[in-house]
């Protein structure tokens, strides 16, 4: 085949969706090889712009792919995921292959066992085709990794995928894999979804295992899928969710099915917004964009609900210190032993929790679970709250300072967990989901919060959201 | 109120020898503005959740009977 029709056919593959290469493999009008052969040529044809990628399996996926293809071809269909090629954020552990957590300690790493999110991954079907690149140890908002390169936009790579699962969210936009995993302690599936125009879930705190991934801060680590479109991510969802044995964090509460509600409508679905701090202190093309899309799902049937969280604020302080001193305990040997062998920024936060007291910690403990408690109590009045993800768009790599308002600079660090640390400190579930772009091209994010084990609920509204819009389908030309 | 005392270099040596942390020569000055600004920050929310309504509030951390099924 020549190789400009093969490059075109390769473009074609791509830019499947994960839903749709399913179905295609479902009915053998698609290879998985096929579909493996196109991944492996686009992250050829863009990780050395976009350092998304810290390690290819290009030999094994190929493997695993003819493997799929002659099952298939057999009449044997190994689950929903069945020959797609998928990523996973390298602080998640595959069996015999380097797990880094985007650093120079875990540089040689190579785990003995998959952890339970690659494994069900595995067990669906689904092909892995890498480990992508992240901020080292998760802690931190760039992508910005001073061992295994900077991450970078592909709608502009002069910009930051934000983090810490930037790798994966930059991956899944640039059309190098059908979806990808992220973890979320911050907001680190979230934020760097919606910079980087994808959709990613925050799953109820205990929803989907930890066991195997590395961890940032144990009270308040998920780990979620990241994909094109709300559809995707509640097939890769229905995969990774449920008890785990091996994590005791784990929820026994029932799983469902969170493809079957996609294509419901949303007549009646009571929105909340929290006027005094959800549209406070934003870019302007991310209230206009937040606001269009709040207007789009009034159209859809949805009614807005203005509800005040008396004690929303202060969630900052809280976030900071419990995401400070938690990793600060997990690498205490590590941070004494090898110190110069983290990069400058995580060694300073590293340092930095340890020194925090031990009230101050106890103190954001009992905040949470104020703040839990008040949004439960709204949750008799709402079914889902919207809000943006977070305050701005994608800044140049690099900076760790940005204007939001009024040409006043604010630290990157607080600034940008303005939103997403509401859900990580309650345990409540979050979900990304496109809702337009800035007058540069750069995309921006809303954040749908449910009621505990509600993730069916926002995988609905997104979906209707995404019925009616196409922002998720716009491409960056890479 | 009392007056805090201002986390600056000096304060960053003398927490991290109490806690055993060895900090390379200059490191207290890359990381004194930053803890002194959570430290505030964290002692505003901790003047907060000491008010008197809040005094039954648990911290999320505690043990909730995991090994317990539902409903028991």
């Amino acid at each position: 085949m020549a190789s400009d029709e093969m490059m075109r056919n390769h473009r074609q593959l791509c830019a499947l969706t994960l839903a749709e290469a399913a179905r295609l493999v479902k009915t053998r009008e698609v290879s998985p090889v096929e579909l493996v052969d196109a991944c492996l040529a686009r992250i050829e044809a863009v990780n050395g712009r976009l350092s998304a990628f810290i390690s290819v399996f290009e030999r094994e996926a190929r493997q695993v792919a003819e493997a799929a293809e002659i099952m298939t071809r057999a009449g044997h269909d190994l689950g929903p995921l069945h020959g797609i090629p998928v990523a996973l954020k390298d602080n998640v552990a595959v069996r015999g292959m380097l797990t880094t957590a985007g650093s120079k300690v875990l540089a040689d790493w190579v785990p003995d066992r998959d952890a339970t999110v690659a494994a069900r991954l595995r067990q669906a079907g689904a092909i892995l085709i890498g480990k992508t690149n992240m901020h080292e140890f998760a802690w931190g908002g760039t992508s910005d990794n001073p061992h295994y390169g900077t991450v970078r936009n592909p709608w502009n790579t002069d910009r930051f995928p934000a983090g810490s699962s930037g790798g994966s969210g930059a991956a899944v936009a640039a059309r190098a894999c059908y979806g990808a995993i992220g973890t979320d302690t911050g907001g680190s599936v979230r934020l760097p979804s919606a910079i980087n125009g994808i959709v990613g879930i925050r799953p109820t705190y205990g929803r989907v295992s930890n066991h195997g991934i590395i961890p940032l801060a144990w009270s308040m680590d998920t780990a979620g899928p990241m994909t094109r479109t709300v559809e995707d991510c509640a097939l890769m969802f229905g995969v990774i969710a449920g008890h785990d044995p091996k994590d005791p964090t784990t929820a026994r509460h029932s799983t469902a099915d969170y493809a079957a509600g996609l294509g419901e409508e949303i007549r009646g679905l009571r929105i909340g917004i929290v006027p005094g701090y959800f549209f406070h202190h934003l870019q302007p093309a991310v209230h206009e964009a937040v606001q269009r899309a709040l207007d789009t799902l009034v159209s859809l049937g949805a009614h807005l609900v203005e509800v005040d969280i008396a004690n929303i604020h202060g969630n900052i302080s809280a976030q900071l210190t419990i995401e400070a001193a938690e990793p600060s305990a997990y690498h205490q040997r590590w941070l004494r032993e090898r110190p110069e062998d983290y990069g400058d920024d995580v060694r300073s936060l590293l340092e930095i929790g340890e020194l925090l007291f031990a009230t101050h910690y106890i103190q954001a403990q009992r905040y949470r679970s104020l703040l839990r408690n008040e949004f439960i109590e709204a949750f008799r009045r709402v079914d889902i709250f919207v809000c943006p993800t977070l305050p701005f768009t994608a800044t140049r790599v690099g900076e760790m300072k940005v204007v939001i308002e009024n040409g006043v600079e604010e630290d990157m660090l607080s600034a940008i967990m303005q939103f997403t640390g509401v859900p990580s400190l309650t345990g409540l579930p979050s979900l990304n989901v496109p809702c337009g772009f800035d007058s540069d091209g750069l995309p921006i994010g809303m954040q749908l919060i449910g009621r505990p084990f509600d993730e069916a609920t926002l995988f609905r509204a997104g979906a209707a959201y995404q019925g009616a819009t196409d922002f998720h389908l716009q491409e960056p030309d890479l | 109120m009392n007056r805090r005392t201002r986390i600056g270099p000096a304060e960053v040596r003398a927490l991290a020898n109490c806690a055993e942390l060895p900090l390379a020569p200059g490191r207290e000055q890359l990381i004194a503005e930053t803890l002194d600004a959570w430290v505030a920050e964290a002692n505003a929310l901790s003047r907060k959740m000491s008010a008197a309504e809040h005094l039954e509030l648990v911290p999320a951390t505690v043990f909730t009977h995991p090994e317990a099924l539902d409903g028991e």
